[in-house]
């Protein structure tokens, strides 16, 4: 299994220190030529920029939004059956295949669909959005389907995770005096903690390889307002067949992701 | 202590042991994964995105035929996705698992010709003593044929007659009539837009279909008489005029800067545009979807005082050779066989699209009579796919598209947007 | 004096006590009601593009475009559903999707709890290394590592075979399914299981009788997950299968997305057909969220 995992990726950096690999048959060592390339590249500090606007923007959306389904789905106020009920509908996104979310958005947010109906026929907006085709709103059209299909996740995980939270803390503290709010920061959240925080460490890692969704959404479009770190090294990769460029735009993210790693790391073994 | 120590260690070992475990007992089931051979019998692999795009069952009873007339050759049909068959080879060509036959688009062929992955059929030509001329065209790199067009679709212009009539306009033949004919529509208030390009940059094929078609059709070019690139040339700088023109007069569908070619025709299908366009492999789709809708195929208009023949844009569902096969013969004997006049002809009847095999003559009396139209049209023209065989061409295609989205949706000049193309082109050809 | 403070004091706590009592009930009452608003509001966004959804895929293909947009229209009928039932080869990728999706669920979870296990009691050198790498790994965008992998699986002779997506997909699994675990155990005490041992269980016992009980709530979720990730997952499954009889549905779905056009109507029924069977799965599973709740409250 280590093997599987490590061989491919030693594979990656070894191509990114060299020339055209794979289309050339005696690729040479060019060292870090292509991360000089990629670095002066536009397009890849446009693609830096978006990709951290939409994991961030993703990745909060997905914890909050997470959090607060879980709670509310967490109550006692309600019966058994209620509350299975809105699980099931709540978890649905989630069981989509993304190329499917890809098309059943874009026909959503087509400028005659029904978000575009619906909006002008309440008053909302006057005249119907281009969502995904306006260089405005398409990053923001593509992080919110982003949300819509990756908050269950969360949601289930920390679910799972307040299940396990003792009931008697809550009397314990609610003995003492301690409201709602309070019992949400001084319980809820600690006993949570090491949840969220694996979780909001690996939603960061994977929405940023986030790639079918936009390929098949935008495109990277329009102009360059969707264009991420996954789809610059898709192009550069099989649209460019600069193999080795692709590389060092992959090593880039792992390197991001490797201090990452090494905070959740750190902060395991402090918490030890 | 130290007993304690020991222990924990055992303990730890066990766990790794259990989780290799799972690995060591998936392996041993990998034994077991191995395909079989029937005996004798050669089997070429034959991977395309043909077979979903035709009738159900059709193109597998095409190949039985094969088949039966070829004993001891059996074909494997490998039919992927048309988005992702050019990915599939890259990877295939890259791991030394290409198939032996497989479906081409012409946009493909330079780049798979110099990375080695794909037969010189020049080669194979003549070591099978076939005789060439029956072929309509060959695609070519560096003077060795690498790609033979098995069926064409020609691409004229859609238009919606009832959309026209409405407005009150004629089917127009000029750029200066088209425009006021879609700002007409426009006007109109039936709620339709004039035109449609579908300029998504995930297949940023709509400069091949929606933008230079407009180029080709008035005799224009964009690429030099060396065959370098000259897209900053006049022909190509009225094109793009006269598309930012229609886009800020707003009669061109919204959406377009993500739409793809599928849109596009579900545009058209349900009446919100007038023109489009298209590939002939439409027109069933459209009567299809809506048998009430009234529209024609027509020439595409061409440049105000342009009297010249028109050329028409066309694609093709080529095929070409692994570069590898261990069956090279047989391979060949496929894709002559998709060649010849009957297999070739029926084939071309399935796909909607016109014969690769010059001695056949389409036969219209079971179709649509658009195609008969169309026919003229592709006739009283010259055929013309200019992207076909250049080198990352899809990249060529996606640069233009980055800039002409530029171009439409930030007002950049028109001279700088071509300029930035040239430069990009001809770093690549 | 004081009697009447007394007076007074008794007469303004037997005023306030009912008082008080409707108050908490309203406030339940309003508890209620902002909770189901939050779950109705909650559902509108999480349900309504399903819904959309589930309506298109009963309507004939050009219907889906027509504008106004209509729920349902004159056309619908389960048609598309019925040429997806017919096609035995459609009926293939299920059954792939579902052979590899729970192979990788079990897999997963199997080599992960002993693995999570691991991390979270004891320490070893090179822990954090490890654990690095492991969350590393998964960090590189799995595009690039296509035709790295793609290579190795041809070299093992894993194309085109069940163990070769089966294995692949445990390795993007693999990782968030150890750091979960690790984090659930983390979150239940050490004396839980160093109890156990003390009593003279070995780890393993410690492992399966105490530990994996409580954590269940947690295995499901982590289990759900990584069935989702073999379920949805598109380019390595087309990549390395070659041939139908090995094709999951997310390709199946994809060859419904013509050169020229979509099947619509035929690609969302295939969705909603392939979602079912995983709804049920979750309803069921959703019993042990509410089993952890009370083995949750052994702890402390």
């Amino acid at each position: 299994m280590a093997v599987l995992m490590a061989l491919p990726i030693g594979m990656v950096v070894w191509f990114s220190l060299q020339n055209n690999v794979i289309t050339n048959a005696s690729p040479q060592f060019v060292g870090l030529e292509h991360y000089l390339e990629i670095f002066a590249d536009a397009q890849f500090h446009a693609a830096l920029k978006n990709t951290a606007v939409f994991v961030l923007a993703s990745v909060a959306a997905h914890l909050v939004i997470g959090l607060a389904f879980a709670m509310l789905l967490n109550t006692r106020l309600l019966p058994h059956w209620v509350k299975t009920i809105f699980r099931t509908i709540f978890v649905l996104p989630w069981l989509l295949t993304v190329a499917i979310v890809a098309v059943l958005w874009r026909l959503i947010l087509n400028p005659n669909g029904v978000f575009n109906y619906l909006l002008v026929s309440t008053g909302l907006i006057d005249a119907p959005r281009e969502w995904l085709a306006d260089p405005n709103l398409a990053l923001f059209a593509v992080v919110l389907i982003n949300i819509w299909c990756g908050y269950p996740f969360f949601m289930i995980s920390l679910l799972a995770g307040l299940q396990g939270i003792s009931a008697d803390l809550y009397e314990a503290a609610s003995v003492d005096g301690a409201g709602p709010i309070r019992a949400f920061f001084s319980i809820t959240i600690p006993q949570l903690r090491p949840i969220i925080i694996s979780m909001t460490l690996l939603d960061l890692i994977w929405t940023s390889h986030q790639f079918t969704l936009i390929w098949m959404t935008t495109g990277g479009g329009p102009l360059d307002r969707t264009e991420l770190l996954s789809t610059y090294t898709y192009k550069l990769a099989f649209s460019q067949y600069m193999f080795s460029a692709a590389s060092a735009s992959a090593v880039v993210v792992l390197v991001i992701s490797a201090v990452l790693a090494f905070a959740y790391v750190r902060h395991q073994r402090a918490r030890d | 202590m130290n007993s304690a120590v020991r222990h924990d260690r055992w303990r730890k070992q066990t766990h790794v042991m259990v989780a290799a475990l799972g690995v060591v007992a998936l392996a041993a089931g990998c034994g077991s994964g191995g395909g079989s051979e029937e005996g004798g019998d050669v089997t070429i692999e034959f991977m395309q995105w043909w077979e979903p795009e035709l009738p159900d069952g059709e193109f597998a009873a095409l190949i039985e035929q094969f088949e039966e007339e070829n004993p001891g050759i059996d074909v494997e049909l490998l039919s992927g996705p048309y988005a992702s068959i050019k990915d599939q080879v890259i990877a295939g060509s890259a791991s030394g698992t290409m198939p032996d036959v497989l479906g081409l688009d012409g946009a493909w062929v330079h780049d798979f010709a110099t990375q080695g992955s794909i037969a010189d059929l020049s080669a194979a030509m003549s070591d099978a003593g076939y005789d060439d001329s029956q072929l309509a065209a060959q695609v070519q790199v560096d003077g060795a044929t690498r790609m033979i067009p098995v069926v064409n679709f020609a691409y004229p212009m859609f238009v919606n007659n009832s959309l026209l009539e409405q407005a009150g306009v004629e089917v127009p033949t000029t750029w200066s009539e088209f425009q006021s004919a879609a700002q007409a529509v426009v006007d109109s208030g039936s709620g339709a837009s004039g035109f449609v390009a579908a300029l998504g940059l995930e297949k940023p094929n709509g400069i091949n279909i929606d933008i230079l078609p407009w180029t080709w059709a008035s005799g224009g070019t964009m690429l030099s008489e060396d065959g370098g690139p000259a897209v900053n040339n006049e022909d190509v700088t009225a094109t793009i005029e006269f598309i930012k023109e229609m886009w800020d007069a707003g009669v061109i569908a919204p959406g377009g800067l993500t739409m793809a070619e599928q849109d596009k025709v579900e545009e058209f299908t349900n009446e919100r545009v007038a023109m489009m366009v298209s590939s002939l492999a439409h027109i069933n789709l459209i009567r299809e979807n809506n048998p009430e809708l009234d529209f024609s195929v027509v020439p595409l208009p061409v440049q105000d005082g342009y009297t010249g023949e028109s050329g028409v844009r066309y694609a093709s569902w080529g095929i070409g050779m692994s570069a590898n096969t261990e069956h090279p013969e047989e391979s060949w004997k496929l894709i002559e066989f998709l060649m010849s006049e009957g297999a070739n002809g029926q084939l071309s009847a399935l796909a909607n699209g016109f014969p690769g095999n010059a001695n056949v003559t389409p036969d219209f009396t079971e179709s649509d009579p658009l195609f008969e139209d169309a026919f003229n049209i592709w006739q009283a023209g010259y055929p013309v796919s200019e992207f076909t065989g250049l080198p990352l061409a899809d990249e060529l295609m996606r640069v233009f598209d980055e800039e002409l989205q530029q171009v439409l949706a930030e007002d950049k000049p028109i001279d700088e947007a071509l300029g930035n193309i040239q430069t990009e082109w001809e770093g690549s050809f | 004096m004081t009697t009447t403070t007394v007076t007074r004091t008794s007469a303004a706590v037997e005023q306030s006590r009912p008082r008080r009592q409707l108050s908490t009930a309203g406030r339940r009452r309003i508890a209620v009601a902002l909770t189901l608003a939050g779950l109705i509001v909650g559902a509108l966004f999480a349900g309504a593009p399903v819904l959309w959804m589930v309506f298109s895929s009963l309507k004939a293909n050009p219907e889906i475009f027509a504008y106004p947009p209509q729920l349902i229209t004159e056309n619908s009928s389960l048609a598309p559903y019925l040429a997806i039932l017919n096609d035995s080869r459609q009926l293939r990728f299920f059954l792939n999707s579902y052979v590899v999706s729970l192979a990788v669920a079990g897999l997963t979870l199997l080599v992960a709890v002993h693995a999570a296990y691991a991390f979270s009691r004891y320490d070893f050198p090179g822990k954090s290394i490890i654990n690095i790498a492991v969350i590393s790994v998964q960090a590189v965008p799995p595009i690039t590592l296509l035709i790295p992998y793609f290579g190795l699986v041809v070299a093992l002779g894993l194309y085109n075979t069940y163990p070769g997506l089966i294995l692949t997909y445990m390795v993007f699994t693999l990782p968030y399914a150890i750091i979960m675990m690790t984090g659930y155990f983390n979150t239940l005490p050490r004396e839980l299981d160093e109890a156990a041992r003390v009593d003279g269980t070995s780890s393993f016992g410690a492992l399966w009788r105490i530990l994996i009980p409580i954590a269940i709530p947690g295995m499901v979720s982590v289990g759900m997950y990584t069935f989702m990730i073999a379920w949805n997952e598109y380019l390595f499954a087309l990549t390395l299968t070659r041939t139908d009889d090995m094709r999951t549905v997310p390709i199946g779905i994809q060859l419904l997305m013509g050169q020229h056009s979509y099947d619509w109507n035929q690609m969302m029924a295939m969705s909603v057909l392939g979602s079912l069977p995983v709804i049920l799965l979750f309803i069921f599973f959703q019993r042990y969220f509410i089993g952890g709740m009370t083995s949750g409250s052994v702890k402390n």
